[in-house]
């Protein structure tokens, strides 16, 4: 809650501190005109004392109001941002859904060859995923596959052939992220006595694995699902502007340009919620995934 | 470090003597990590002789020009010099990052250190104010403050510092907090030395081994962050060179022109693996629970 309080305080000083008068911006060639200047003022509300605008900026959010767009005039912010609200999720959850069976999928195979020449190699492709930006990425994987072999189009968005390249970008980042703590948690997770009780008692490795030692090494994954959703959100800023996809993060980065500052407000506001809210489910069910931490809260209490 | 520090069982401050060396020569990927950062750091520093030609100068005939004799990775859109922008690029990278460091570190640890030896709400205050910055997302926090100031160098910076501060301060905190029960803190209150004196002259030295951890691990999340502001165009501006503006205007061309992008791309990509080998490896050598694994 004081997050997202925080961040809508913050976003409200930030259209304060915004250099220019937006009412002139949009008056442009008409400055002249009074009694425009004083009816624009009125709609955007910019007559009214700071702490009146401030409680209808609230108020207003509320609601799902941010108020209007600066460069669109007279239009509410929403209404510029809302062809945006489908596309980023799209591109978010498509890439979360790659990067956490494959993420998962790299970890298991190379702890269980640890060190390997297999297991070195995934290491290396890992860290090398983890620090190469997706953007300078993109320019080695969009010269190959669209510029030479000619297999997907360099940028655009309606087609699914358009949405490969973008979400495969996006998936990255999290995909080296989540196999390097699969590993490490993996790893972990086949030295604890329970494994070796379950070999013990004729289980096979396979099942031991499934069964047992990966079951353990989501738990702890889980609690990292707000970092790699922060990440997500954060790359899609990125991937919309090298693909040109009109979605909110292109949109975020454009209205900074054009100094239609609600609506960069507005998105971010969006995704700090979006991610806040995360989090906090993540919290919530943590307890009811692992049974040892709801099994020892109310001991604790008791000490 | 040459004030009183009392020898601490708890705390080992491994001195940067032999044993140090030693060890980090054994080391591979601290010694990749650190050749690659030298090697960086070396043609930043020397980027005004090593530039073939100027970063500005623009050239009709060398409009995404082919590589050749002449201009050794080609030329961009305004016929500059890709070499040039690359080598004066690592400049621009550099210096924001170092500039970051230095504020975060100040900041940060100031603020770290006030919080855990004199409590209170002091204490409150500072670290509410870290957990709220530190539930934003770090780009979204970036681009926040990046549309307050304006697009610019100093926006980045500042952004940037925003960013890192939190994590510097909760570390500093939490190292201060286990010294704070130290006899030797405990013998400088007594004899009266003044807080700010005991902070700067005892506290300060016995927490710069996991401070230098902590930085050598951010800088290539910084050298990162800040191609990516440059590359959304929100970061350092024309017609100063960033590694992250020359892979966004190089895309542009890549069908015709890759060696822009991909040149660019490869410098970064470079650099922060440099950065974050170096950081691994010197985390291996000074943080006692891992080395000892």
């Amino acid at each position: 809650m004081p997050v997202l309080l925080t961040a809508v305080v913050l976003t409200f000083v930030a259209n304060q501190f915004v250099p220019g008068d937006p009412i002139m911006t949009l008056l442009s060639d008409k400055s002249g005109d009074a009694a425009l200047e004083a009816r624009l003022r009125a709609e955007y509300g910019l007559d009214r004392p700071l702490w009146r605008q401030f409680l209808s900026y609230l108020g207003g959010i509320v609601r799902g109001d941010f108020g209007l767009s600066f460069r669109f005039a007279s239009t509410p912010v929403i209404d510029v941002i809302a062809p945006g609200l489908l596309v980023t999720p799209l591109l978010a959850g498509g890439a979360l859904l790659v990067a956490v069976p494959l993420g998962v999928a790299l970890g298991t195979f190379a702890a269980l060859r640890r060190n390997s020449l297999a297991d070195t190699l995934v290491v290396l492709g890992l860290v090398a995923g983890t620090s190469i930006p997706n953007f300078a990425l993109a320019a080695f994987l969009v010269y190959l596959l669209s510029v030479r072999l000619g297999w997907l189009p360099v940028a655009g968005w309606g087609a699914l052939s358009q949405a490969v390249l973008p979400i495969l970008l996006l998936a990255i980042p999290p995909t080296a992220y989540i196999a390097r703590l699969a590993r490490t948690y993996m790893l972990e997770a086949l030295q604890q006595d329970y494994i070796r009780t379950a070999r013990a008692k004729g289980l096979r490795r396979r099942l031991v694995v499934y069964r047992h030692a990966l079951r353990n090494t989501l738990v702890p994954l889980l609690t990292t699902i707000g970092i790699i959703l922060g990440g997500l959100l954060s790359g899609t800023f990125v991937v919309e502007t090298l693909f040109n996809i009109p979605g909110l993060g292109r949109m975020a980065i454009q209205a900074i340009f054009a100094r239609d500052y609600p609506v960069t407000m507005a998105i971010v506001l969006l995704f700090t919620f979006f991610y806040s809210g995360i989090n906090l489910v993540v919290d919530l069910l943590y307890g009811v995934i692992d049974p040892r931490i709801r099994l020892a809260a109310p001991r604790a209490g008791r000490a | 470090m040459t004030g009183p520090v009392a020898p601490t069982a708890a705390f080992e401050v491994p001195a940067a003597g032999s044993d140090f060396w030693r060890r980090f020569r054994r080391s591979r990927n601290a010694c990749l990590g650190g050749a690659l950062v030298v090697l960086v750091a070396a043609v930043a520093l020397g980027a005004p002789w090593l530039a073939p030609r100027g970063y500005e100068d623009t050239d009709l005939l060398a409009v995404w020009a082919e590589p050749s004799s002449a201009h050794l990775l080609g030329g961009d859109a305004l016929g500059r010099d890709v070499l040039s922008r690359l080598i004066v690029g690592a400049r621009s990278s550099l210096l924001v990052a170092a500039c970051v460091l230095a504020l975060t570190l100040t900041v940060g640890t100031l603020a770290g250190m006030v919080a855990g030896y004199f409590g209170g709400w002091v204490d409150t205050v500072l670290m509410r104010g870290a957990d709220i910055l530190f539930a934003f997302p770090e780009l979204i926090l970036a681009i926040l403050v990046a549309a307050m100031l304006g697009p610019g160098t100093g926006t980045v910076v500042v952004a940037l510092a925003i960013v890192w501060w939190p994590g510097i301060a909760r570390l500093t905190r939490a190292l201060t907090l286990a010294l704070r029960t130290e006899l030797f803190v405990d013998a400088a209150v007594v004899s009266a030395t003044r807080p700010f004196r005991i902070l700067l002259r005892h506290v300060l030295p016995n927490i710069v081994p996991p401070l230098v951890v902590r930085a050598s691990i951010g800088v290539g999340f910084i050298v990162m962050a800040e191609a990516t502001l440059s590359f959304l165009g929100i970061g350092v501006q024309e017609p100063l060179p960033t590694w992250g503006g020359m892979i966004r205007d190089g895309l542009v061309a890549l069908r015709t022109e890759p060696y822009l992008a991909l040149s660019a791309s490869a410098a970064l990509g470079v650099t922060i693996i440099g950065f974050n080998l170096l950081g691994d490896g010197l985390r291996d050598l000074l943080d006692p629970r891992v080395r000892d694994r």
